[in-house]
């Protein structure tokens, strides 16, 4: 097992080497930089030389790959083009107000996906089973910012139950529990929308994986027995319908830490998706590579820990 | 978890591609064209500045300009009891709290009141003394001396010097500097061998005195002394502290804890969320009457919300005929429709044989119905335009400028007079060649919506086939630059100073390819002329070279739209002069 | 459904398993008995031949522009209401059905077919197949799509492709873009199936690979590609409106139905005007749900578990 994770981890390296040369190559294939996406209505083309030697975009791309590889590895990610700071402090500023609401969300929408999937699964084709799978299609064939647009409208607008947008209400000099509850009541609407985004899917994975499960013949053996309905569903089905669960967790890493760009927008929130999405469209490369780095290791990481968590829930695949 | 990712996709496509629009096709140009990059014009301006187009359709008149609140007794009480402070709606600012290095109008806004300069900008868009109380130019318009205000304080209470200013030049002068000006184009003896080391002083600029500073330039421009004056005074006591030479990090690690000299100073400021203003009680234009100033990051989805709530005191919100309804609605707020400094237009490559010919590109103008195009995507908040430059400028023309208005007659008789005629399949040929153009536009933007499926029409219409493509906008600018390209449509912001480089021969923002020798004369004595009479004809001129010339086709100048709560007073807004620039002169009404 | 059933009718379905059907004839039996899948078919063909026809008989043209009967709510005149530039939303639902139903199935077709043979392989072979199709999938999921998508619509605009011609690239770029997540799921399937008894029969018989994989393990992977395939379809309806900014889908005034709903982004249409938006949304959600219906109809048709339905 151990000797398995070690390998990983060394495969690792030359994964990340790849994915670095890709995402470089990208940055330079893509059209247009920074100097000329701030669109300065005054840039003359000396002071945009002037910018680009001084962000070293005037040295060949082969050359600039090794300068950004050889201070990420002392872990200097650079200065961001637009935020004027290390793309370091730029990441720990916003990603950790992503992180919160998508860390309650992944609780909240895994806890409801593996009830709800379980039961229409037992009870499937029943009239409960129908409602929710209707319900799942129907959220799926709306665009996100929909979703969040009918949250604000109906239960921020229209009942004022929560605050339509922000992380925190203006000028609250409040600390401690007062600060904690402001922040609370403001998380409230993205996490359900990004809750009842995410839980559609999930739901139809753990509905299948269960459905298979179910009809198996050790699970016959087990009703047979006489165990109690409730043991069979969940300590034996349960635990082998796991496996496509598994594989889904082992992305939530990345997710946990992307942000959520169109809606962090719609509510206003103040998370890393949005300033990755604008770094990429105003060409602020260290920050837009900077945090495509970051998340491509948790990316790794997140499958690698699936691929560990599957010798967990089934010993019969062996690692090797 | 594909679900998952095509979401992730979806939300990353549909967001950038709001950003371009923002960014690029819709105003090429950020909007904080205050000082940094403006241009003066040292006299008054005949023009009233809110002033109305005098040609253009009559529904207009009405939409634009100011609507007051109707019936106060709908302010919401959380509004109402926020006597001491006010709350701004804003896109969340990036932090940089530095007028050096600002990015976006946000933080701008921002700095406006956290920094104050030797001049500011005035409703029409020239300018008056600010921290200066007097400046002296010398007779070869080369010498400028600035004289600080006796009362010029930071806001830690230690005056404001000449050597603040020196100190402030050179981190603008300085080899690392990148922000968005362009200092060295200010042409201030001796900057240029501080740039690149050779010097540890700049030459140009002499302390006289404590409150008095003289700056020599090698060569002067209409726009050179709002150039030295639009400079903020740093703290040298504060921001140079870890200064060297060639180096500016020290200084940037401050931009999220500035000192400086405005009327409000920085209180607390969490990314993302708000920016939190306190009056600064040192400052010499008179302590701001409302003491707490919040920013607060809205969206726009969230923005008309906040107001109707009384979460916010101010915003700014898209303009077309639902919004302003909806807020005009709400009985509390004071509308603004203000002109927008900037316009939209379709490029035309004029180095491409298709449209070096100044008939077909007349005939293109005229082929386009282009009051159908800006009717659909703004209703009345915007304007056809025939020159490339704002109605309300002082520079503006109406006279001897040609409308093109939409007439596909007489545009096909000058396609057959350019030698383009009806093949047999309907097109219109040339020498064997079919009249086919490929247009780009960048995509989620109001007007392309309407202009693509007119212009398609239209163009068919005259016997030419159009092919259009969306693109990214930075896409577009790259084809431009490599002259691959027939047409594509973008936008233009505008300085309140008419010169610009758009438009002459190999000019740095001259996207169109477009020469005329006579064009690039009367820019050139436009930029060299002081004085504003002068200056009015000489833009006249060449504007009405340009409106003949056709190098691109003018769209419209749209609006923006500020929604204030009626209980705050004494505003002076213009196109040209921003909310953020009265703030502290603003009281709440009884 | 656990129905009792009556053991000789079992016998009898059984032999005549064995006698006569090939398991394509069973699978196909099997379906048209299932009565529900048999109505997703039929909703899915009804639509798509809406969507063909439909457009021949409007009064209406796609460029016809009306700025005089903007935002028109349903009537006489249009069945369906008129968007903010005056054109018949009726004409651009079917209009748009044409490429959101294309888009749709043939982006999933593609990332399934992809998805579900690497990550069979993958499962299957293990050692070095795994590890260099896993590194592959590690490598797309970790790479930025903004950039890439932008990248591309570039590409396809400097080689002057049609902009009609570059759906195809389109359905390519969100096939070849969503594999990554079907093909770790299969192999998580594979890697438990592999290790079972029925698996060590098939070694026993000497089978080759290929039928191993295809013939019996790859069947029981099928309820997991099914409800993939399901959220893939909405998904790739969805994310083509936003591609086609980007240079890479269609070209307005083209409608899809993912820029229809798009284009109704904020909160006055979407409270005064429900007509711009409930049509291409009920369309997904009809398609979505007709797909899911033929899914599961496919499931049980061709699970091999199920014997006798």
């Amino acid at each position: 097992m151990s000797q398995y994770i070690i390998r990983r981890l060394l495969q690792m390296i030359p994964t990340l080497i790849g994915i670095s040369i890709i995402v470089f190559a990208i940055s330079q294939m893509v059209p247009g930089d920074y100097i000329t996406a701030s669109q300065n209505p005054n840039m003359t083309a000396e002071r945009a030389d002037q910018l680009r030697a001084i962000y070293g975009l005037d040295k060949p791309p082969v050359q600039q790959y090794f300068i950004w590889v050889k201070n990420m590895l002392t872990g200097n990610l650079g200065d961001s083009f637009q935020h004027k700071m290390p793309v370091t402090e730029v990441i720990n500023t916003y990603v950790w107000n992503s992180f919160i609401i998508a860390f309650v969300t992944m609780i909240l929408s895994w806890t409801i996906a593996a009830f709800v999937g379980v039961f229409s699964a037992q009870f499937q084709y029943s009239f409960f089973d129908k409602v929710v799978t209707l319900l799942v299609f129907l959220l799926m064939s709306l665009p996100s910012f929909f979703i969040g647009l009918l949250a604000i409208k109906y239960i921020a607008l229209d009942l004022k139950l929560f605050p339509t947008g922000g992380m925190t209400t203006a000028g609250l000099n409040a600390g401690g529990f007062a600060y904690i509850k402001d922040v609370v009541e403001h998380m409230f609407l993205p996490v359900v929308v990004m809750t009842t985004l995410t839980v559609g899917g999930l739901t139809r994975y753990f509905r299948t994986g269960m459905l298979e499960v179910i009809r198996q013949d050790y699970i016959r053996t087990a009703r047979a027995k006489g165990l109690q309905e409730r043991t069979v569903i969940f300590k034996h089905a349960f635990r082998n319908a796991l496996l496509p669960a598994i594989t889904l967790l082992g992305f939530e890493l990345p997710g946990l830490f992307g942000g959520a760009m169109i809606l962090e927008r719609v509510f206003a929130w103040p998370g890393i998706g949005q300033i990755y999405l604008a770094s990429i469209n105003m060409r602020d490369y260290p920050l837009m590579l900077g945090f495509t780095m970051f998340l491509a290791v948790l990316t790794l990481l997140g499958n690698l820990i699936s691929d560990i968590l599957y010798g967990v829930a089934d010993p019969r695949i062996r690692l090797k | 978890m594909k679900k998952r990712l095509s979401l992730m996709l979806v939300t990353l496509m549909a967001f950038g591609s709001i950003l371009a629009a923002c960014g690029g096709g819709e105003e090429a140009a950020p909007a904080d064209n205050g000082t940094d990059s403006a241009v003066t014009t040292p006299a008054e301006s005949g023009e009233d500045a809110a002033g109305e187009t005098p040609a253009e359709g009559a529904d207009s008149e009405s939409a634009i300009g100011l609507t007051e609140a109707t019936d106060m007794t709908m302010n919401p009480p959380g509004a109402v009891n926020r006597t001491d402070s006010m709350i701004i709606g804003t896109v969340a600012p990036q932090g940089v709290f530095n007028p050096l290095f600002h990015q976006t109008a946000y933080d701008f806004a921002i700095d406006d009141n956290l920094f104050s300069s030797l001049i500011k900008v005035k409703a029409d868009g020239t300018y008056e003394n600010d921290m200066a109380d007097k400046i002296d130019i010398s007779d070869d318009n080369k010498t400028y001396t600035f004289h600080i205000r006796d009362d010029a304080k930071f806001s830690d209470g230690t005056p404001v010097t000449a050597n603040d200013y020196l100190f402030t030049m050179k981190l603008y002068m300085d080899a690392s500097y990148d922000g968005q000006s362009d200092p060295l184009s200010w042409n201030v003896v001796g900057a240029n061998e501080y740039n690149k080391g050779t010097a540890k002083d700049i030459s140009g600029i002499k302390v006289v005195d404590d409150k008095t500073v003289e700056i020599t330039v090698s060569d002067y421009d209409a726009m050179t002394q709002v150039n030295l004056g639009a400079v903020a005074p740093l703290p040298e006591a504060y921001y140079g502290k870890g200064y060297k030479q060639g180096d500016l990090t020290s200084v940037k690690q401050l931009n999220a804890k500035p000192v400086g000299s405005g009327p409000y100073k920085l209180k607390s400021y969490s990314a993302g969320q708000e920016v939190d203003l306190v009056a600064n009680e040192h400052y010499y234009g008179g302590v701001a009457k409302i003491p707490n100033v919040i920013f607060k990051v809205t969206t726009d989805t969230t923005n008309m919300a906040m107001l109707q709530s009384g979460e916010t005191d101010l915003d700014n919100v898209t303009v077309n005929e639902d919004n302003v309804e909806e807020l005009k609605s709400m009985g509390f707020l004071d509308v603004n429709v203000l002109k927008n400094n900037g316009y939209g237009y379709v490029a035309m490559n004029n180095k491409n044989p298709l449209f070096s010919d100044v008939k077909v590109r007349q005939a293109l103008t005229y082929g386009l119905n282009r009051a159908e195009v800006v009717e659909a995507a703004y209703g009345p908040y915007a304007e056809v335009i025939n020159i490339p430059q704002s109605d309300v400028s002082w520079a503006y023309t109406a006279d001897k400028i040609n409308t093109y208005d939409y007439n596909p007659d007489e545009a096909k008789k000058l396609l057959d007079e350019a030698g383009w005629t009806v093949g047999s399949d309907g097109i219109r040929e040339k020498d064997g060649k079919k009249f086919e153009i490929n247009f780009s536009a960048t995509a989620d933007n109001p007007v392309v919506d309407a202009l693509i499926p007119i212009m398609t029409e239209n163009y068919q219409e005259l016997g030419i086939k159009l092919v259009t493509e969306t693109l990214d906008f930075n896409a577009i600018m790259e084809k431009k630059d490599r002259g691959d390209y027939d047409m594509f449509f973008a936008a233009w912001g505008l300085t309140p100073d008419p010169d610009t480089t758009v438009y002459i021969t190999d000019g740095a923002q001259n996207n169109s390819g477009y020469s005329n020798p006579k064009v690039d004369e009367l820019y050139a004595k436009g930029k060299k002329e002081l004085d504003l009479d002068k200056r009015k004809e000489i833009y006249a001129e060449a504007y009405q070279q340009i409106n003949a010339d056709a190098p691109e086709i003018l769209m419209y100048q749209r609006t923006n739209m500020l929604a204030i709560n009626g209980r705050l007073d004494g505003w002076d807004i213009s196109p040209y002069k921003e909310y953020q620039h009265s703030l502290s002169q603003v009281q709440a009404a009884q | 459904m656990d129905q009792p059933v009556n053991r000789t009718e079992q016998l009898q379905e059984q032999l005549k398993i064995v006698k006569a059907e090939s398991p394509w004839k069973i699978a196909i039996r099997r379906f048209a008995r299932n009565r529900l899948a048999v109505i997703g078919l039929v909703i899915l063909v009804i639509m798509s031949l809406i969507c063909v026809f439909g457009p021949l008989f409007s009064p209406y043209t796609i460029n016809e522009t009306d700025v005089s009967n903007k935002n028109q709510a349903p009537n006489a005149d249009y069945w369906l209401g008129t968007d903010k530039l005056g054109r018949d939303i009726l004409l651009r639902v079917m209009l748009a059905g044409r490429i959101s139903l294309t888009v749709g199935l043939v982006a999933t077709a593609i990332s399934v077919a992809i998805g579900a043979t690497l990550g069979a392989v993958a499962g299957f072979y293990r050692k070095y197949a795994d590890t260099i199709i896993m590194r592959i999938a590690d490598i797309f999921l970790a790479l930025p799509t903004l950039p890439i998508l932008i990248t591309l619509g570039a590409i396809l605009s400097d080689l002057k492709v049609e902009p009609g011609k570059r759906i195809y690239f389109l359905m390519l770029i969100i096939g070849l873009l969503g594999w990554v997540s079907l093909a770790r799921l299969v192999r998580s399937q594979i890697l438990t199936l592999r290790e079972q008894e029925f698996m060590q029969a098939t070694e026993a018989l000497g089978l080759r690979d290929n039928r191993k994989i295809f013939r019996h393990l790859m069947p029981n992977t099928i309820p997991i590609i099914i409800v993939s395939a399901t959220l893939g379809v909405a998904g790739a309806i969805i994310t083509e409106s936003t591609l086609s900014f980007l240079g890479l889908g269609v070209v307005p005034p083209t409608p899809s139905w993912g820029n229809m709903i798009t284009a109704a982004n904020n909160l006055i249409d979407f409270r005064k005007r429900p007509w711009l938006w409930i049509p291409p949304g009920l369309c997904i959600l009809i398609t979505v749900t007709a797909i899911n219906l033929i899914g599961d109809g496919l499931r049980d048709a061709l699970d091999p578990k199920m014997k006798n339905r």
